[in-house]
């Protein structure tokens, strides 16, 4: 399905699309008690080889949590770490759960060696986001957006996207893919977030935006 | 053993090919998931090629010549031996196919491209010598066109098929 959308109907998708990021970035700096600058999201509509430049180029070793989109439009939600920024944010979710004596120590020199508890306050942290960027976006619809359970993945970027692009591009050579970074200025912790909407399920938040016929 | 830059490194982005009789080129498939490498060699031609096939069928897609394996499979074969390799004596391997979500039914396109490939081959007379299919972990590969070398890199190691 090739929806075209013109240049203020593109805006609009932009614009709601913004404002559902920007909730997800609040939601995961007030789970890490810190403040989460939400760079400008990217919208656009691209190839699949597109987007495994935007994440960073197909081997790139990431943290992914993911969340499969349902109900009244479907599709994949991906946030995306480097290991190291990984370790770094598990280390703040869990000092404001756990006294210092409690935080798991890093036993291994190995970078993509977590602790059951890391990979659990990731998993949590991936899910209060794109939760909150879906919550925001069920705003504009009628019908509820649910989030599957979360699974955090550690592969080559490559790996973990194209399971989602191969559900996306079966019946079309591009996607729409949305595309942010959050950043934690003093400690740089930098996450991507990733939403890839199906695109037989696009026409409902396109009619539900009214970025169609604009 | 690494997998290493060669002077003539050739990538085969998703949905994509390439191909080449340089003794020197390494042609290489980076992150496979559940998309499916296959790869070609004829050891006498010294002719390698190794496509990024990413679903089990679909209509010709010209910007991607091999997306779908029903569609992309012979324009792949073709292209290896109008490059010089003699099918029949070409050795053939495959690997992907795996599975790397759980979650939402699993989006189980890996292991049905791992059986529309083998089914593919299989039609046209051809077998895989040697495969790294399924399982969980996402795969780099790299074929050597001067020897036929065949590895497989995932983030834990990296094997000679």
């Amino acid at each position: 399905m090739t929806l075209t959308l013109s240049e203020a109907g593109q805006s609009v998708v932009a614009g709601t699309f913004g404002r559902a990021m920007k909730k997800a970035g609040e939601a995961l700096g007030s789970m890490s008690g810190q403040v989460i600058e939400v760079q400008t999201p990217m919208l656009q509509r691209c190839s699949a080889s597109d987007v495994l430049a935007m994440a960073g180029g197909p081997e790139s070793i990431v943290l992914a949590v993911y969340v499969g989109i349902t109900g009244s439009l479907q599709g994949h939600a991906l946030l995306l770490f480097s290991p190291a920024d990984a370790h770094r944010l598990a280390q703040i979710l869990l000092a404001g759960l756990l006294g210092p004596g409690e935080l798991p120590m890093k036993s291994t020199a190995d970078p993509l060696a977590y602790d059951e508890l890391e990979l659990s306050a990731l998993q949590e942290a991936g899910n209060v986001t794109i939760s909150a960027f879906l919550n925001e976006l069920g705003m504009h619809l009628h019908e509820p957006v649910q989030p599957t359970p979360p699974q955090v993945v550690i592969e080559m970027a490559g790996a973990v996207l194209d399971a989602v692009l191969l559900d996306l591009v079966s019946d079309a050579d591009q996607v729409l893919a949305a595309k942010t970074t959050f950043s934690e200025g003093g400690r740089a912790i930098d996450g991507t977030l990733f939403v890839l909407p199906r695109a037989d399920s696009l026409r409902v938040l396109l009619d539900a935006l009214g970025a169609i016929g604009i | 053993m690494t997998v290493t830059e060669s002077p003539s490194l050739l990538v085969a982005g998703i949905g994509e090919m390439v191909i080449s009789s340089d003794p020197r080129a390494h042609l290489v498939a980076y992150g496979l998931g559940s998309c499916i490498a296959l790869a070609v060699w004829d050891p006498r031609a010294r002719v390698g090629g190794l496509a990024h096939f990413m679903l089990p069928s679909g209509p010709a897609s010209p910007g991607s010549p091999v997306k779908f394996i029903d569609t992309g499979l012979d324009t792949f074969l073709d292209a290896v031996a109008a490059k010089g390799a003699l099918l029949g004596r070409c050795s053939i391997k495959a690997a992907g196919a795996a599975a790397m979500l759980t979650v939402g039914g699993g989006l189980a396109i890996g292991k049905r491209n791992a059986e529309s490939m083998s089914n593919a081959l299989a039609a046209r007379n051809l077998a895989l010598v040697a495969t790294s299919l399924g399982g969980n972990a996402g795969r780099t590969v790299q074929l050597e066109v001067g020897d036929g070398r065949f590895l497989i890199k995932s983030l834990s190691s990296v094997t000679e098929l």
